[in-house]
């Protein structure tokens, strides 16, 4: 999708540079909030970053060397946010036409339940993509178990998705589906390993090779660490 | 094992409160990676002063009853993957390092023989830089190993702890070769080689710790079916290991060959000289730090991404050093302010570079030139001309070809990636196949002179590995 969102106007690049916008607006918003905007402030300044990005279709002078989008997006952030935008300005560009729906209510209230003790505006940024791009994952895990009519088990197996160990043990877990230790232990297999494929899926779309996704594995965890 | 409903029961951590679906969000990542084995091979993190939380060492007085034979005197260190205690062993009056491993490695039925086996081939490792296994075993399901107490600190803590000076790192690193090649020439790889293993003590002598115990608590063997419910990965921690491993290593750990512990080393070597870690394009050491250009083709063959390429022998990587030493009585920094006195391979590559892109506009101008040409007489004249026509067609596809392969060499020279194809691309260069080759001639020997210095092909070597970021 990186690819695609470099390539010159294309009405693909657009859309798939506007999935990204969407996915992952809410690590640039904490990242401006952090800076000290207000909340309002913080909106607009993020909107108005979105509606320049698109605008000037910025992403096409990506530099597919760093191939990471991510730092892509923060380094981008930083240029705008220089350039002093102040509000009069955002609403001048932005402010007038969405151009992307955000939900900025969510995001406030996101926010302020991030753990405040990350030092810098950089290092909350990070952990915030990193705990985006595992929602994202996760939803999408969710949504595939709902579809296949098995909602009720992502909710007693989800807990094991991190790994082995849990407050419940398989056989109890195995009681309350009314199947069998080992049903138990293969379907945490399988949806582990499904989670493993979406979620790489979805890092895919933010480097430019597959070979780059376990860096970008790694940089997350680092990004998670304190 | 602890589990407050705040904390991960994963790791232990405490679960924040914006955790995604109330997952833990590190264990989450861990899980994205490909196989469960690099997974695991990240994890082994227990070295006599890892850190992290997740495994909950016994209290000495907890541990005591269990080793009658031993004094525990007091935790000195813990990890995901085990904890390390000091203790007296009073029939021999000495000090060992008691180093437990996590309970639930006992619940794989197939750990046992594996253990066994291992320690075994610990046991037989005897040198003075690798840190000796006295005893090992299992009581009450519980594996430990009783090792040489070790008393000083480790390479990570001393490299955070305002890090060394090049000499220092040059002192260290030929001691950390001999421990490689006595446990290689044992048939044992250590897997898991990283500042934290590599302890220091008091005397500034070096001994290597965990020999292969990456192995055995990796799920890497075949002792191990997939599918199985995993015990030990997780009880992954320590992430950052990852960053030591060689690419095969992170691919698939069987078939990693003593080669993954050359790779290690480099990672080690570079960290030591510059404090960073060789991650995305790195630059050579010698750029950050002064020291010996030809320190920059030690490190880099030995980060080699092919384990061809690396060297073959942790000897060998010692004996370099030790040349490059000794040729240099002082170890003579050069003059300050000029920290390279060679310039890298990039930077002797670019002047021929630069000529083969001159070359190839040449070519690809005079191309359109000689095609023009032809289309204004193949308009003028008729049939008569045909062949003629075609000769300069022929000339005209000729010419921008070489002129392709030249900027594409160059491209690539630029970059310091495909090795063949800037080797190609200069040999294209000295062969007249178009206007630009009275350009490209000089140019083209000039770069393969450069291309062909060991030093040179090291860089590609370095540039097509680990080049991410």
């Amino acid at each position: 999708m990186v690819v695609e969102a470099g390539r010159r106007s294309s009405p693909q690049s657009a859309d798939a540079l506007a999935t990204l916008c969407e996915i992952y607006w809410f690590p640039l918003y904490a990242y401006v909030r952090r800076q000290g905007q207000s909340t309002d402030d913080a909106q607009d300044l993020t909107q108005a970053f979105f509606a320049h990005l698109l605008d000037k279709q910025t992403l096409r002078v990506a530099d597919r060397e760093r191939g990471h989008f991510r730092s892509f997006l923060l380094t981008s952030l930083k240029h705008f946010l220089a350039k002093q935008w102040r509000r009069d300005a955002a609403q001048k560009r932005g402010g007038g036409r969405a151009p992307i729906a955000l939900d900025f209510d969510d995001g406030e209230t996101r926010y302020r339940i991030a753990p405040s003790h990350e030092s810098t505006p950089e290092k909350l940024f990070e952990r915030q993509w990193a705990l985006t791009l595992l929602a994202r994952a996760l939803a999408t895990l969710h949504r595939e178990f709902e579809a296949s009519g098995k909602a009720a088990r992502f909710v007693s197996l989800k807990m094991y998705l991190g790994g082995e160990k849990s407050r419940v043990p398989y056989r109890e877990l195995a009681g309350q589906l009314d199947t069998s230790e080992g049903a138990v232990k293969v379907a945490i297999h399988r949806m582990r390993r499904r989670y493993r494929a979406i979620l790489r899926d979805e890092i895919r779309h933010t480097v430019d090779a597959a070979e780059d996704v376990d860096d970008e594995l790694r940089r997350l965890f680092d990004a998670l660490t304190p | 094992m602890m589990t407050s409903p705040h904390t991960c029961p994963q790791c232990g951590t405490e679960l924040p409160a914006d955790a995604p679906d109330g997952v833990c969000p590190t264990c989450l990542v861990q899980q994205g990676f490909d196989s469960h084995t690099a997974a695991a091979n990240l994890a082994s993190g227990t070295t006599g002063l890892a850190s992290g939380p997740g495994f909950v060492a016994p209290s000495p007085d907890e541990l005591s009853g269990r080793f009658p034979q031993f004094d525990i005197i007091e935790l000195v260190g813990q990890g995901g993957m085990g904890a390390v205690y000091k203790a007296r062993q009073p029939t021999l009056d000495r000090v060992v390092a008691l180093k437990i491993l996590p309970p639930e490695v006992g619940h794989d039925p197939a750990f046992a023989e594996r253990f066994k086996r291992e320690a075994r081939a610990l046991a037989m490792l005897s040198h003075p830089s690798i840190v000796t296994v006295y005893d090992s075993g299992e009581t009450d399901g519980l594996y430990y190993f009783a090792m040489e107490f070790v008393d000083g600190t480790n390479l990570r803590q001393t490299i955070v702890q305002g890090g060394l000076t090049p000499p220092e790192a040059l002192a260290i690193v030929p001691q950390i070769c001999d421990a490689l090649q006595a446990a290689h020439d044992e048939g044992v790889v250590h897997r898991d080689i990283k500042p934290e293993n590599v302890l220091i003590d008091k005397r500034g002598r070096v001994k290597i710790t965990d020999f292969g115990l990456a192995k055995l608590l990796g799920t890497d063997t075949d002792d191990t079916a997939i599918g199985k419910p995993f015990t030990l990965t997780d009880t992954r921690q320590v992430m950052g290991t990852a960053h030591y491993m060689a690419p095969e290593q992170i691919q698939s750990s069987s078939g990693v060959d003593h080669r993954a512990d050359i790779y290690s080393l480099g990672v080690v070597f570079y960290e030591m000289l510059t404090g960073e870690l060789p991650i995305g394009r790195f630059e050579p050491p010698s750029s950050k730090v002064r020291i010996d250009v030809r320190l920059d083709d030690v490190v880099l063959r030995s980060l080699a991404s092919a384990p061809d390429r690396r060297y073959q022998h942790a000897s060998d990587v010692k004996t370099e050093v030790e040349t490059i030493l000794n040729d240099d009585p002082e170890h003579r920094p050069p003059v300050p302010n000029t920290p390279n006195l060679r310039p890298s391979a990039r930077d002797r590559l670019k002047a021929p570079a630069v000529g083969l892109v001159v070359a190839s506009a040449v070519d690809v101008v005079a191309t359109l030139g000689i095609l023009l040409f032809s289309l204004r007489i193949s308009a003028v004249a008729s049939d008569a001309l045909t062949i003629r026509t075609l000769i300069f067609n022929a000339v005209g596809v000729a010419s921008l070809t070489h002129g392709i392969v030249l900027a594409l060499g160059a491209a690539k020279m630029f970059r310091l990636r495909s090795y063949p194809i800037a080797v190609g691309a200069s040999v294209v260069a000295i062969l007249p196949f178009g206007p630009g080759a009275a350009i490209s001639l000089p140019f083209g020997i000039w770069a393969l002179i450069v291309l062909l210095t060991g030093e040179t092909r090291a860089a590609f070597a370095a540039g097509s590995g680990r080049d991410i970021s």
